[in-house]
């Protein structure tokens, strides 16, 4: 019996006896296209359904947009005549459509459910009721796929143009495997505990707790991790008067469930890490209110956001299977004493966001308008922390703790809350003029800044000291280090004191320089500014430019200051004989200051520990921190050319067509290594056919193309005072020259590799709709086909040697993946107000990759039973499905 | 004035001049449009006819309309003197067109067959519709790009639930223009538009917006951050391009890799990552399972978060290196 690690769904049964459904497209739920999250309201098979509708036999040809493409027939409704009436004067129409889907709707495939929640049996597809009144008074009922995990709802009622309410609920699967062995009991909780017959902290021989948990993952039924996202909300509108509207709006969303996750052990980590299931219980509330304002000359948006997120699981807790040894610590703990680690979750967080939109028009200016908006927001998390470790009595050689400082408690930390703040600022201002009838020019600036205002955090035990200090006395001590206004032991016990690598002197009285001492505090400021303009060459054609500087400053980065500018060009004609054309071209370039691989060295231990000078000394941990000929990729130097053209032709006036191709190559010149090259190529074609109403064919077909090019260097030898390199004598003064520096000792030119990823995607769809009489068939087909091939070069004996160049080849086996859907529904009216709908759905999914090779029957993953192992790998990766199901289902007007 | 160096010499000017040339070629090419001279704005000398008489003409038009939510403002609760002409409300009085039906500038329409000049339809629509959502549409990507409102809606009929959409849903609409983003949503692993969980409209501001992309948001990641508060923080130890920018690592659309990733780990991760220690090897297919040398945590399955789990940061004490 496969387990599934999510909460039942809500039974939305009940609510859809009473009402009746029309099979109709999703419903607009709850936000604008302006702010906000819930814009639609529907899931995979409220499409299928749509579908079936009938056009509308009296409406007359069918006429394009503005662009040339055809406008869907409208579906055939009733005149309102013939719309029913209730005694009390509501107008009422309304449909359900349910039944019954059968063979292998219920396929369990983590791909296959990913989104989407059937199951075999009874299905309620979708209902819907609306009710109006001649004053404008309405109640709209709609929902579908009651009692699964992809149900939705929605109730509007108001009147229109005046107020409106609108309350709905949705929920959305997201299943990540269906393939994952737990060892543990407790998915799904802030609590692993291992399954009988594993030892926590395993046995005095590492080779049986191999077995064991080898036995245990072969033997353990695969079951499920997912999440379900369940959000409702209500939102009020007023139209307050022509000019001013108001609204105010509460969702809250609930998630819950199971996501792959991982731990892992020992020094600097390494050492048996695992796959667990990280336990989903999060609330979030979103909370709105706003005014519009619009009349004549003037109008105006003011908007308040408020983000209330909580994780009601604040820590992971989970025994291990294996003897980890406690790298570093001396007699305390025991071997076995590591039975468990802990992670700590996400944290709760809230966020608020304040916005203030105006413009003013000046007619008598130029005929232009300046809009301005500011905006205001703050991002704050404070939750409590925790202790670095579970287990006590960690002691450290050369490391004296005082009463009160085990590591295990929170006096262990500089301070016991996590007191995170990041502000955010926008300021953006365009004037708009229009020297002349076929000319408009605007200037763009705006400025946006995140500014993290979160204090420092040192990681530093304040209560221990170094040896031969005072053990009786709490407090800081003579003998602790100094630093940020904190005395103590500085560094962490890594991996719930599984390795001590982290604390400084912890494991030897050598000093290192690669301590993390302190954290990263990011903030980044960008101005934009820039004008446009627009030409009107002729009646239907224009041509644009546009010049935009884009400066971003960024504080305890590589880069202090990266600036883009860019150039476009765009032309647009629309009486190119039947066809609109659309071409642009976008040169864009970035520079900045100077690229300081080492910006970070306030944050390590090497702030304060002077690298040594004797001749022999290894200073790498001072030396490098990166390959200083590397860039990263958000900051290197950029060219980036950027096309697109794009083709609405009305190759006859009951067939359009469109053919689009979008290109960008992005160049990274300054960076030898890291990403030196980009690229993202696409090519479309669409075609429409609706030759009458009762018959339409469409298909299409999209070729995408993307390319990286990047290179590294694997590290060779360390950096040594007094060692003769390619790039001189290593001294201290020049060692944080040579170290780092593609040529030295630690990043010789001899391990160089490079890697080159091309990603080609085609998918193909068409569909057919067509009636016969009172029948009607509609088909769709969609076939996606994914290939990455990644290709890599290297000097055998250099980043790879010999042996395992044999193996490592010159590429990675191609990932791949084919999806293909195809959708067939048959619909019979049985009566004016019954119809039957026949249901075929055939899909199918392979997906190959290689990160899960053959893991499914090696969960274990070891080279040495005596030893931890490699990996254990509990989930088995995506696996291939193929479905067909059928379904009868009744469609019901009132 | 390295850029405008570049900006001089290099292929931009291959290419501007090449949509110079094209601009030049095509409008030459550009025949009169089908479409009779068109309406002077507002169809000057025109006199409002009322809705009646269009109707006797236009009944099939009326029964759809019927069912609009324009309809339902217009002939249960106008709010002003404007709401009440209906259907000339939006294309202008109609006694002109009575008298000429086929005669084009009669009147506003919103059809390519009609001709009316886009420019002119749109400031029908914002004539009621401006400001609110559409604070930003002069001059964003779409008006630049010369869309008319009727590129997207279909005013006179209920396609869509809301919004009044050309076709059934969101997605569909953008779709028609916006094919790209429709592949990556048919990838591997992609958010859930195609399952009608997600609309496009839930990111982007169609009509204008302050940021790039049209997103609702002023960043990419507070738009993100809608769906995923989770990843907010801020945390104790962050990861710099984590907070930067989503996209840094992630495709907004869809993508082969799994997690929408941009580029599979741990190749991904080494494109910034040459550091001391693993960071700097050249992991291959040799270290797969059963690929023949001493297989690899770094690749095999979630490669890097095998270990580094907490990628997008840590409020652990310890987290430094994003592993509790």
């Amino acid at each position: 019996m496969m387990k599934t690690h999510f909460l039942p769904p809500v039974s939305g049964l009940v609510l859809c006896a009473a009402v009746a459904l029309a099979a109709r497209a999703a419903a607009s739920p709850f936000a604008t296209s302006a702010s906000g999250v819930g814009t639609t309201l529907g899931n995979k098979e409220t499409a299928s359904a749509t579908a079936l509708q009938s056009a509308d036999p009296e409406w007359p040809d069918a006429k394009h947009t503005p662009t040339g493409q055809m406008f869907k027939l409208p579906f055939n409704v009733p005149k309102l005549e013939e719309i029913k009436k209730t005694a009390s004067g509501w107008d009422y129409s309304g449909q359900i459509e349910l039944g019954t889907i059968g063979a292998d709707a219920g396929e369990r495939n983590a791909q296959y459910r990913m989104y989407q929640d059937l199951d075999e049996g009874s299905y309620v597809n979708h209902f819907n009721l609306l009710l109006q009144k001649k004053d404008g008074a309405f109640v709209n009922v709609t929902g579908g796929a009651a009692g699964r995990r992809d149900q939705y709802y929605g109730l509007n009622f108001g009147r229109t143009n005046s107020w409106g309410v609108k309350v709905f609920f949705s929920e959305t699967p997201h299943v990540f495997t269906d393939t994952f062995k737990s060892l543990w009991s407790g998915i799904g909780t802030g609590n692993l505990v291992l399954l009988p017959g594993l030892t926590p902290g395993g046995t005095a021989t590492t080779a049986n707790d191999t077995a064991a948990v080898t036995a245990a993952a072969r033997g353990a039924t695969p079951s499920t991790l997912g999440l379900t996202r369940k959000r409702g909300g209500v939102r009020l509108d007023l139209t307050l008067s022509s000019a001013l509207k108001a609204y105010a709006s509460y969702a809250l969303e609930k998630r819950q469930g199971a996501r792959p996750f991982a731990a892992v052990w020992g020094n600097n980590g390494g050492t048996a890490p695992m796959e667990i299931a990280e336990p989903i219980d999060y609330d979030t509330q979103d909370i709105a209110a706003g005014v519009i304002y619009s009349s004549g000359l003037h109008a105006f948006n003011f908007r308040w956001n408020t983000s209330l997120f909580k994780n009601k699981i604040d820590t992971l807790t989970l025994q291990e299977p294996f003897r980890i040894a406690p790298q570093g610590f001396t007699t305390t703990p025991a071997a076995g004493a590591f039975t468990q680690g802990r992670m700590d979750l996400t944290p709760s967080n809230q966020a608020h966001n304040a916005r203030a939109e105006y413009t003013r028009k000046l007619p008598d200016f130029y005929k232009g308008f300046v809009t301005a908006v500011v905006s205001a927001g703050s991002m704050r998390q404070d939750d409590n922390l925790i202790p670095s470790t579970t287990v006590s009595g960690l002691t450290l050689p050369n490391v004296t703790i005082l009463p009160g400082g085990d590591w295990s408690t929170l006096s262990s930390l500089s301070r016991t809350s996590a007191k995170g703040v990041i502000d955010t600022r926008l300021a953006d201002l365009t004037v708009s003029l229009n020297p002349t009838p076929e000319l408009n020019v605007k200037a763009k600036a705006r400025y946006f800044e995140t500014d993290n205002n979160s204090d420092p955090y040192y990681a530093v035990n304040p209560n221990a000291v170094y040896v031969d200090a005072d053990a009786a006395t709490a407090g800081n001590q003579t003998r602790g280090i100094a630093y940020g206004g904190f005395t103590g032991v500085w560094g962490r016990p890594l991996n719930d004191g599984t390795g001590s690598g982290g604390v400084l002197f912890g494991t030897n009285p050598n000093p290192t320089g690669s301590i993390e001492i302190a954290n990263h505090i990011y903030s980044s400021k960008q101005y934009r500014f820039g004008p446009t303009a627009d030409y009107q060459l002729t009646k239907t054609s224009n041509l644009t430019g546009s010049a935009e500087r884009d400066v971003m400053q960024r504080t305890n980065r590589e880069r202090a200051r990266t600036w883009d500018d860019r150039y476009k060009l765009g032309y647009v004609n629309r009486g190119l004989f039947s066809s609109t054309l659309r071409a642009s071209y976008e040169f864009a370039q970035r520079r900045g200051s100077r690229y300081v691989t080492a910006y970070y060295e306030d944050t390590f231990s090497a702030a304060f520990i002077p690298m040594p000078t004797t001749a022999g000394t290894n200073v790498t941990t001072w030396a490098v921190r990166n390959n200083a000929g590397l860039r990263n990729y958000e900051l290197s130097d950029r060219n980036q050319h950027t096309a697109h053209l794009r083709l609405d032709t009305m190759v006859r006036p009951n067939l359009d067509a469109g053919i689009s191709v979008q290109m960008r190559e992005s160049r990274y010149p300054d960076a030898a290594f890291g990403l030196g090259k980009s690229s993202q190529d696409s090519a479309n074609l669409d075609l429409n056919y609706q030759p009458s109403p009762k018959l339409n064919v469409y298909g299409f077909y999209s070729y995408q193309q993307g390319r990286n090019r990047q290179a590294s260097i694997q590290q060779a030898n360390n950096v040594t005072i007094g060692a003769v390199t390619a790039l001189g004598v290593v001294t201290p003064e020049n060692a944080s020259i040579i170290g780092p520096t593609p040529g030295g000792p630690f990043y010789s030119l001899g391990n160089q590799w490079s890697a080159k990823h091309t990603d080609r995607n085609h998918v193909l769809g068409a569909g057919v709709k067509q009636e016969w009489g009172k029948a009607t068939l509609a088909i769709d087909y969609s076939y996606s086909l994914g290939r990455t091939r990644i290709t890599y070069d290297y000097g055998i004996g250099g980043a790879i040697n010999a042996a395992n160049a044999v193996f490592a080849g010159d590429r990675m086996p191609d990932l791949a993946a084919d999806i293909s859907y195809l959708d067939a529904s048959l619909r019979f009216p049985l009566t004016p107000r019954l119809a039957l709908r026949l249901v075929y759905r055939n899909q199918w999914e392979s997906i190959r990759d290689w990160h899960y090779n053959r893991v499914d029957t090696t969960p274990v993953i070891t080279a040495n039973v005596n030893n931890p192992p490699t990996l254990l790998m509990l989930d088995s990766g995506p696996q291939d499905y193929r479905v067909n199901w059928f379904g009868v289902m009744f469609q019901i007007k009132l | 004035m390295n850029s405008l160096r570049f900006f001089l010499d290099s292929r931009f000017g291959l290419v501007a001049g090449g949509i110079g040339a094209l601009a030049l070629v095509s409008t030459i090419l550009a025949r009169p449009q089908t479409a009779a001279p068109v309406a002077a704005p507002l169809n000057g000398g025109a006199e409002r006819i009322g809705e009646a008489v269009c109707i006797a003409c236009h009944a099939p038009q009326n029964k759809q309309f019927s069912h609009t939510q324009h309809a339902g403002v217009f002939r249960l609760n106008p709010k002003n003197e404007k709401e009440k002409l209906s259907c000339e409300a939006c294309h202008g009085p109609g006694s002109n067109h009575v008298k000429e039906p086929a005669n084009r500038g009669s009147l506003i329409g919103f059809t390519k067959e009609w001709g009316t000049p886009v420019a002119q339809q749109t400031a029908m629509c914002l004539a009621c519709h401006e400001g609110g959502e559409r604070m930003f549409w002069p001059g964003s990507p779409h008006a630049s790009n010369q869309l008319g409102c009727s590129d997207c809606h279909n005013p006179m009929a209920k396609i869509s639930a809301t919004g009044l959409l050309k076709k059934p849903t969101i997605n569909e609409t953008c779709y028609t223009c916006h094919q790209q983003q429709r592949a990556e949503f048919a990838k591997r692993s992609h958010m859930p538009v195609n399952e009608g969980k997600l609309s496009c409209v839930d990111c982007h501001n169609p009509h204008g917006s302050t940021s790039k992309a049209l997103l609702k948001n002023d960043s990419v990641n507070e738009t993100c951050y809608n769906c995923h508060a989770e990843k907010r923080g801020p945390f104790l130890w962050e990861h710099a391009p984590v907070r930067e920018n989503c996209l840094n690592c992630h495709a907004a659309h869809g993508s082969n890799h799994d997690k929408l990733l941009t580029v599979a780990r741990p190749f991904s991760c080494q494109q910034c990552h040459d550091n001391t220690n693993h960071q700097s090897s050249l992991y291959n297919a040799g270290q797969l399972v059963g690929g023949g040398a001493a297989p690899s945590t770094r690749i095999i399955g979630r490669s890097c978060q095998n270990c580094h789990s907490q990628i997008h940061g840590s409020n652990h004490p310890a987290g430094a290196r994003f592993q509790r």
